[in-house]
């Protein structure tokens, strides 16, 4: 792949990407969410069309216009959510399709032969199962049968996206093996993941993204867990963190030896203690995936903790509800704007009341008074210079930057005592990258608690006065900003304690530790 | 993409865009001209297959809207159709498929019978005991729809179960307990049908500007009253907004603090109280008694079809009600004075019907799919 460009709107997914991969190896796609992995691979898999740049497969040009022209071409996806029909059994699965037919009637003899050569073949042991429905399986076979599904149709190339994210340790380490059995076997893999640990396990080349660009292609054998996490997370503008005072204000947000479980029921937060002071910004740093999701949900009491306690004011909230948190003030932009932080297509007056159901004076008495919130959501627009600025625009036709400037002022407009801010700038352009930055600076000095939670170095060196980091679930330090270099951060994102040596051990896979 | 499915989609998207635009008044336009062209149709058909047109069309008019009598029964009709239709609007506006309207309606329309009839020996005869009866008889069956509606709201919070699927199953639950009820231990004294007894004959709504048996403004004035509590409660409420916003985009209304688990609950029970208010009225004011709920037809099911026409907008409810109570009243019309089939009859309303809806449809697709406006 050479030069691919993909645009969605005014975004640029992909900004003239080359990527090349190697007959028989394994390749691993790198990259934060949001980095252009996924659109790149859907580029190639035939699902997007590209707004320039050249596909060529074993040194023909192609174009694919739908997967099905991709999968003509030898080149099968696995994608994240298994395309997997739960009520029908392995091998219906397999041949959805492509059913072989014998005067018109559908004959598995010939396809059941033919996947158990598969199976036999890569040491599968989805052919037990042929016969099994795949809501009876587990996550991990599920995963086999997509992989044989690929096969079966011919691919010669297969991506598979974020292939470990729903797997727990041992089946991701069963999954490794797999890959690596098909390379020997003359396959080729691409391989998207934003684990660390998994690329250096498999790949024989790693290539990161960062913000829609290849950032560059490394040899595995030759890098090391502080490279890629330096590439990952990069920086894009030089910065400067301002000047100012050290905070002595009392506690505000307290948490202690918090313990939380993902949906899959995998501890994703496993004992970690912080305390944010007024006007102190507390930074979490980590890769993405290392527990800062729950932990964040747990905080604005979005998700249920397992054990430990949440304290606030001194008083402990651990069992109260996100709308008792909203009233007591605890304001939160979310980390994921489009889901959660904006209804798509309501107005930005509606949106306005978003997370204000229960201040006044926009609703009294379970009563809404329209008219405060059309004229709060004109306050919004003018203060944090939403563009354009017509509240009456559905929040869908907004720019990233605008959409999060909106919940920027609006989460502020709480007037709220602690400030969680997770990914605060992510996909925003550079100006609205330091709008909100000041905002964020100004409400420290106005002695406010604020927890940033970014996997942006530059952007936690600059607001932060403590940093935590955090990986596979745990605080492994807090560094003062000024005194840390990006190199040691590098190093505790990867999981090297300098102080207390490697705690992290061999390369277990980030996914947390199974219950 | 090829040169034929570029036009296409160029045609597609002008259309598209201009249905987008279109006004209030030029939608009702097009609504009307809808009508005419189904009309004429299903009137081709009609002569087609040997009957008199002539005679087709006016029967369908003298039956929805000719005379004091077809305009009350057009109006019996549409009132249950509101109601109805409110009720599943409510549901499907916050994202939920509540397909159980009918089971509740009958829920509902038993309680208030079997309410009034248990309460009104101790109560004082005439106008205050009549009176007191209707809004005890209204609130037991309105509340008693709502717990219906708020099972499978609970089923589906706490244990995860389909609500289309639990809402259909407790229809029949609704039809066939009802059934053996008023079968065995709630028959009427003496009665041979499967009925309960009546309520007192001073339990009915006053016949004012109507003097029809099944008929009375009082009714169709409640449903218009539901419709604006309902409007309110959906544009004006927190509750409102917060069942809208779980519709719309239920991660951004957990994130504002609502919780999924007790919207869907809340939702299901007021759907179910709307659906059972229209219980309480039909068995009020048109049947005075209950009977077994097969045979008392489906304004729980076709309430879907008025909801979806209204886009499920609780204030177009009312005209898609009026379109399907009048059509109703004339497809009865039809079967009893003219010998076209009663299949015939149905036909030619479900294109009246698809008709209608089809433009609307179009404009939603539209807005779904992104053919059409700005980009």
């Amino acid at each position: 792949m050479e030069g691919i460009t993909k645009r969605f709107g005014d975004v640029v997914a992909n900004d003239s990407v080359d990527f090349s991969l190697e007959e028989g190896s394994i390749h691993a796609l790198l990259g934060e969410n949001g980095s252009g992995k996924t659109t790149l691979m859907s580029v190639l898999y035939g699902l997007y069309e590209k707004n320039a740049g050249t596909i060529s497969v074993n040194g023909e040009p192609r174009t694919f216009d739908s997967p099905r022209d991709a999968m003509d071409a030898g080149i099968g996806m696995i994608h994240q959510h298994f395309q997997l029909v739960d009520s029908m059994t392995v091998l219906q699965n397999i041949i959805l399709g492509h059913e072989p037919t014998n005067n018109g009637l559908v004959d598995t003899s010939e396809a059941r032969a033919d996947i158990e050569e598969i199976c036999s073949h890569y040491d599968f042991n989805v052919d037990q199962h042929l016969d099994t429905k795949i809501q009876d399986l587990d996550l991990g076979a599920r995963q086999r049968v997509e992989i044989v599904k690929s096969l079966y149709r011919g691919a010669d190339i297969l991506i598979l996206d974020e292939p470990t994210a729903v797997l727990t340790p041992q089946e991701i380490q069963d999954l490794l093996d797999v890959m690596e059995e098909l390379a020997d076997a003359g396959h080729s893999l691409i391989f998207i993941t934003h684990k660390l640990g998994e690329a250096l396990q498999t790949a024989d080349e790693i290539t990161v993204l960062r913000d829609g660009e290849a950032i560059g292609t490394v040899d595995a054998g030759e890098t090391s867990e502080e490279e890629l996490a330096r590439m990952m997370v990069g920086r894009e503008i030089q910065f400067d963190r301002p000047p100012r005072d050290p905070s002595d204000g009392a506690s505000v947000l307290e948490a202690s030896e918090l313990r939380v479980r993902d949906d899959r029921d995998l501890e994703q937060v496993s004992g970690v203690d912080l305390s944010v002071q007024e006007g102190e910004i507390l930074g979490i740093a980590g890769v993405q995936g290392n527990g800062q999701t729950e932990l964040v949900e747990a905080l604005t009491g979005l998700r249920d903790v397992d054990s430990g306690s949440v304290g606030f004011h001194g008083d402990d909230i651990t069992e109260t509800n996100r709308r008792q948190r909203i009233r007591d003030g605890i304001a939160y932009i979310p980390e994921d704007r489009t889901t959660e932080g904006l209804v798509q297509d309501y107005t930005l007056v509606r949106n306005a009341l978003l997370g204000n159901q229960t201040v006044k004076p926009f609703v009294e008495n379970g009563m809404i008074d329209w008219s405060a919130v059309d004229a709060h959501a004109g306050d919004i627009i003018e203060e944090y210079d939403v563009q354009p600025p017509d509240k009456s625009n559905e929040a869908k036709s907004l720019s990233g930057g605008n959409q999060q400037k909106f919940i920027v002022g609006r989460e502020i407009e709480h007037n709220p005592d602690v400030m969680i801010a997770s990914h605060p700038t992510r996909g925003v352009d550079i100006g609205s990258i330091e709008f909100i930055h000041d905002r964020l600076l100004e409400l420290r000095e106005s002695g406010m608690a604020i927890v940033v939670v970014s996997s942006k170095l530059d952007e936690i060196q600059k607001l932060s006065d403590r940093i935590a980091v955090m990986y596979e679930g745990e605080f492994i330090d807090t560094v003062d900003p000024v005194e840390t270099t990006e190199e040691e951060l590098g190093m505790l994102m990867a999981g090297h304690n300098t102080a207390e040596g490697d705690v992290a051990g061999e390369n277990a896979p980030s996914g947390g530790v199974q219950s | 993409m090829s040169g034929t499915s570029g036009r296409l989609y160029d045609a597609l998207d002008r259309a598209a865009d201009r249905m987008l635009r279109a006004s209030v008044f030029e939608r009702l336009a097009i609504a009307t001209a809808s009508t005419a062209l189904a009309l004429l149709i299903g009137v081709s058909i009609v002569a087609a297959v040997g009957y008199d047109p002539v005679q087709f069309i006016t029967s369908l008019i003298e039956g929805a809207l000719g005379g004091r009598s077809a305009i009350a029964r057009t109006l019996r009709f549409s009132t249950l159709f509101i109601l109805t239709g409110v009720a599943v609007a409510v549901a499907f506006r916050a994202g939920v498929f509540n397909i159980g309207v009918q089971g509740q309606f009958v829920v509902g329309g038993i309680t208030t019978i079997m309410s009034i009839i248990w309460l009104a020996p101790l109560l004082p005869e005439g106008v205050v005991g009549g009176v007191a009866l209707i809004i005890i008889g209204t609130l037991a069956g309105t509340l008693a729809g709502g717990a219906y509606g708020a099972l499978p709201g609970a089923l589906k919070a706490y244990a995860d179960a389909n609500v289309i699927i639990t809402t259909i199953m407790l229809n029949f639950i609704a039809t066939g307990v009802v059934g053996w009820l008023v079968q065995n231990p709630l028959r009427g004294e003496g009665n041979a049908a499967p009925n309960t007894e009546r309520i007192p004959e001073y339990v009915s709504f006053p016949r004012i500007v109507f003097d029809s048996s099944g008929f009375s403004i009082i009714g169709l004035g409640i449903a218009l009253a539901t419709v604006v509590v309902i409007y309110v409660v959906m544009e004006r409420s927190r509750f409102g907004y917060d069942m809208v916003t779980s519709g719309h985009q239920e991660s951004a209304a957990t994130y504002s603090g609502v919780s999924a688990k007790q919207t869907v609950v809340s939702t299901m029970a007021l759907s179910g109280m709307v659906a059972g208010i229209a219980g309480a009225v039909f068995a009020i004011m048109i049947q005075g008694y209950y009977t077994d709920p097969s045979g008392i037809g489906t304004y729980g099911f076709d309430a879907i079809a008025v909801s979806l026409l209204a886009a499920n907008n609780p204030l177009g409810i009312i005209p898609a009600g009026l379109l399907f109570g009048g059509l109703e009243s004339a497809g009865s019309h039809i079967g009893i004075y003219t010998d076209v089939p009663v299949q015939l009859i149905d036909g030619v309303i479900g294109l009246v019907i698809l008709f209608v809806a089809v433009p609307e449809l179009f404009r939603m697709a539209a807005a779904r799919t992104g053919l059409g406006g700005d980009r």
